[in-house]
């Protein structure tokens, strides 16, 4: 049954006074899976996150979950959900708040102050376990309502942003962790603008923007429909980048040029060698220069930036 | 249930160890060690004793007389100075100086009018002493009067029969029979019964309020909703808190139980004789009324602590939530009023319409249980009431709850909340 569908999202819509938060919105969610539901701000990723939760009602269409249509909170147990709004109780001890966030999911006095040291002591908040939660920094808060989410040993896991306020080094903590429960054969979904993680840890990528539904696939055929000749290319220097980007211009649909690194859409037709040439002849040093997919960050400026772009027409026109 | 428990204990455990209860608890006792000890202190603490000179202007004997009360009174010592009625002003002037000199506290000038028409003046430092004025008014009167039926040749020993002391013994008669409580002591019961009953009800209701507005605020109430129902949460959270109060309840019960029986010993470490105990009676707690008070206090502070549970629901910072609590708050205190008045006509009609009405019987009910004899079926029907409108409010309350914790933003009017308190 590794097929199974976990979480299945049949057109829902929800609107709010006066705006269309989510629209005509369908995703299938398999069990195993790690899922990277991606969008800009404000396309819908929260409030999809929270119909899912059962926290707040789609207007149409429907949600189920382990093939069942009751609702997140009848699935409370199966389920651990990490909100976009992180909160803990301020003034509790961090090991107290962990066995109550367990115990309302319903597990075991003991076996929850168990977990949540063995927990703590891994993510290295051991000890901390005894403080109050108002003492904790920002990131270690964050961390300890991470460990509160699956204490319960969820199958499915729900996490809102969970990078978000994280520094790099928690970063990799955290994706570390995402990557052995995935191994374990939890099933994940997380929301996040930040492409370069959600590339390195997705098997599927559903990209929403305004509501609606972009793009939807296993990351590897997503990349392979995306089409394109697409080129990295690194420089020596910045002056070096300028004057290289001056002279293969006419060969370049797209160019993403952060300096002395460029990610290089080419147009149709134009061969990867010549533009190569093209560089040499001109005597710019390159420290990288290689034909590749194109990345996440590319797929998601063209698809989530393009409508927004229409956005900004239309308002224009009205 | 299990989940409902673990609420229920996060709200208990979490209270109990805070600051607050700790700090609460001792001070309750306290308080009450003050209403015990302070009377019984206060009536044996003579004050200092006042040195006063009586200017007898020929007021032949009256001034002697007046010595003479005013020595048995204890709180006078006066000397008499013989002073010519012609020249009353001179030596009042003098006097008046040895005031401010601060070498007497006062005089009492007594003359021939005294007696004839009652007219006597006394001059002091401190003359707002209501206590001292009385002892010196009633010093006077007393001499004044036994001066005059002499000079009408009545024969003193019948006079001074007619002088004894008069002393009205108050007590309060019930179904029981009378029970040696004093008016006063079940006056001031009554008042008690009433102030802490306001006041516990209003101090865990508005915890309630802020507890629910805390999780509101962190934003926990999220991952809370995602894995319990929301009236799980607040009833959790209502009977928790609920519990605190209990707890709190019974250490203050058995801290006063201790209190009565040691009263000796404690007494003594205040320096108050043990005669002075007797002084003020106790007024009896019988476990009829304790009863009351517990069963009223449960179920007052359900009524309440589930309206406080939706002003926290429905507001998003603290200056909102003191705001939006004005209205539950002075439901409390119309019955904290009511209460004051239900003190002096406990079977008065004010206080029987009070005492049935759900919102201020919970205070009104026990205040007329301690101080008169209240028939059994209008109890019976308080409660069915208070009882009957507790479910209602509770299962209105948790709606507006329902929907209220997750929204943010504008406050909604009563009108909105209606609307969330009907819809499924």
């Amino acid at each position: 049954m590794t097929d199974q569908i976990v979480v299945d999202v049949a057109r829902i819509a929800k609107r709010f006074s006066g705006h269309v938060a989510v629209e005509e919105l369908s995703l299938q969610v398999h069990r195993g899976a790690v899922y990277g539901l991606l969008g800009p701000n404000g396309a819908g990723k929260t409030t999809t996150i929270r119909m899912v939760m059962n926290i707040t009602m789609p207007d149409e269409g429907s949600i189920r979950l382990f093939g069942d249509s009751r609702g997140g909170r009848h699935h409370s147990a199966r389920i651990g959900y990490l909100p976009e709004e992180r909160g803990l109780y301020k003034r509790m001890r961090v090991r107290d708040m962990l066995v109550f966030l367990a115990e309302a999911k319903g597990v075991p006095r003991a076996r929850a102050a168990e977990k949540a040291g063995e927990w703590l002591d891994r993510l290295g908040l051991g000890e901390w376990s005894m403080r109050r939660v108002e003492e904790l920094s920002k990131g270690m808060s964050q961390k300890v309502q991470f460990i509160g989410c699956m204490l319960h040993e969820p199958e499915l896991l729900i996490l809102d942003e969970p990078f978000s306020g994280l520094d790099p080094i928690n970063q990799q903590v955290l994706k570390d962790t995402i990557v052995q429960l995935s191994r374990g054969g939890t099933t994940i979904i997380f929301s996040t603008h930040q492409m370069d993680v959600a590339e390195k840890i997705c098997d599927h990528v559903c990209i929403i923007a305004r509501g609606r539904k972009v793009l939807d696939g296993a990351l590897a055929e997503v990349k392979r429909v995306h089409g394109g000749t697409h080129v990295a290319v690194a420089f020596e220097d910045s002056a070096d980048g300028a004057s290289a980007m001056r002279e293969i211009d006419d060969l370049v649909e797209v160019a993403d040029d952060s300096g002395v690194f460029a990610e290089l859409k080419l147009r149709d037709g134009a061969d990867p060698q010549l533009v190569l040439e093209r560089l040499l002849r001109q005597g710019v040093r390159l420290r990288r220069f290689e034909r590749i997919e194109p990345s996440l960050h590319r797929i998601f400026l063209d698809k989530a930036g393009t409508e927004a772009a229409a956005e900004r027409r239309e308002v224009g026109r009205v | 249930m299990y989940k409902v428990w673990a609420v229920i204990r996060r709200e208990f455990v979490e209270r109990v160890r805070s600051k607050w209860f700790l700090i609460s608890t001792i001070l309750g006792p306290l308080f009450m060690i003050a209403l015990g000890v302070l009377p019984s202190l206060l009536a044996t603490r003579t004050g200092r004793i006042n040195q006063i000179v009586l200017v007898d202007a020929g007021a032949t004997g009256l001034a002697e007389r007046v010595q003479a009360q005013l020595g048995r009174s204890g709180r006078f010592q006066a000397t008499i100075l013989a002073a010519d009625p012609d020249r009353d002003s001179a030596v009042a002037d003098s006097l008046t100086r040895a005031i401010q000199a601060e070498a007497i506290d006062g005089f009492l000038a007594l003359s021939a009018v005294t007696v004839e028409a009652g007219a006597a003046e006394y001059r002091g430092r401190n003359v707002s002493s209501l206590r001292d004025m009385s002892v010196l008014e009633s010093a006077v009167r007393q001499s004044v009067v036994v001066e005059r039926l002499n000079r009408h040749g009545i024969d003193p020993a019948i006079v001074q029969e007619a002088q004894s002391r008069i002393d009205l013994r108050t007590l309060r008669v019930t179904k029981r029979g009378t029970t040696g409580e004093s008016g006063e002591a079940t006056f001031i019961l009554g008042y008690a019964v009433g102030l802490v009953l306001y006041m516990v009800i209003l101090l865990y209701g508005i915890n309630v309020m802020r507890s629910v507005l805390e999780e509101k605020q962190t934003r926990i109430i999220e991952v809370l909703v995602s894995s319990l129902r929301p009236f799980q949460l607040m009833m959790g959270k209502v009977i928790g808190v609920g519990s605190v109060g209990l707890f709190q309840f019974s250490i203050w019960t058995f801290v006063g139980w201790g209190m009565v029986r040691y009263r000796r010993q404690i007494l003594g470490w205040f320096d108050v004789p043990a005669e002075a105990m007797n002084a003020v009676r106790m007024p009896n707690i019988s476990s009829e009324l304790m009863t009351m008070v517990i069963v009223y206090f449960l179920l007052g502070y359900l009524l309440y602590a589930a309206l406080f549970a939706v002003v926290g629901a429905s507001v998003n910072t603290d200056t909102e939530a003191q705001q939006a609590q004005q209205p539950v708050m002075m439901l409390l205190v119309a019955a904290l009023i009511v209460s004051f008045g239900a003190l002096g006509d406990p079977g008065g009609q004010l206080a029987v319409t009070a005492s049935l009405i759900p919102l201020s019987s919970p205070v009104i009910m026990p205040v007329r249980v301690a101080t008169s004899d209240v028939p059994t079926s209008q109890v019976l029907l308080s409660l069915a009431i208070l009882a009957g409108t507790v479910v209602l409010v509770v299962w209105g309350s948790a709606r507006v709850y329902r929907i209220g914790i997750l929204m943010y933003g504008k406050r909604p009017s009563m009108k909105e909340m209606w609307r969330w308190a009907r819809q499924s």
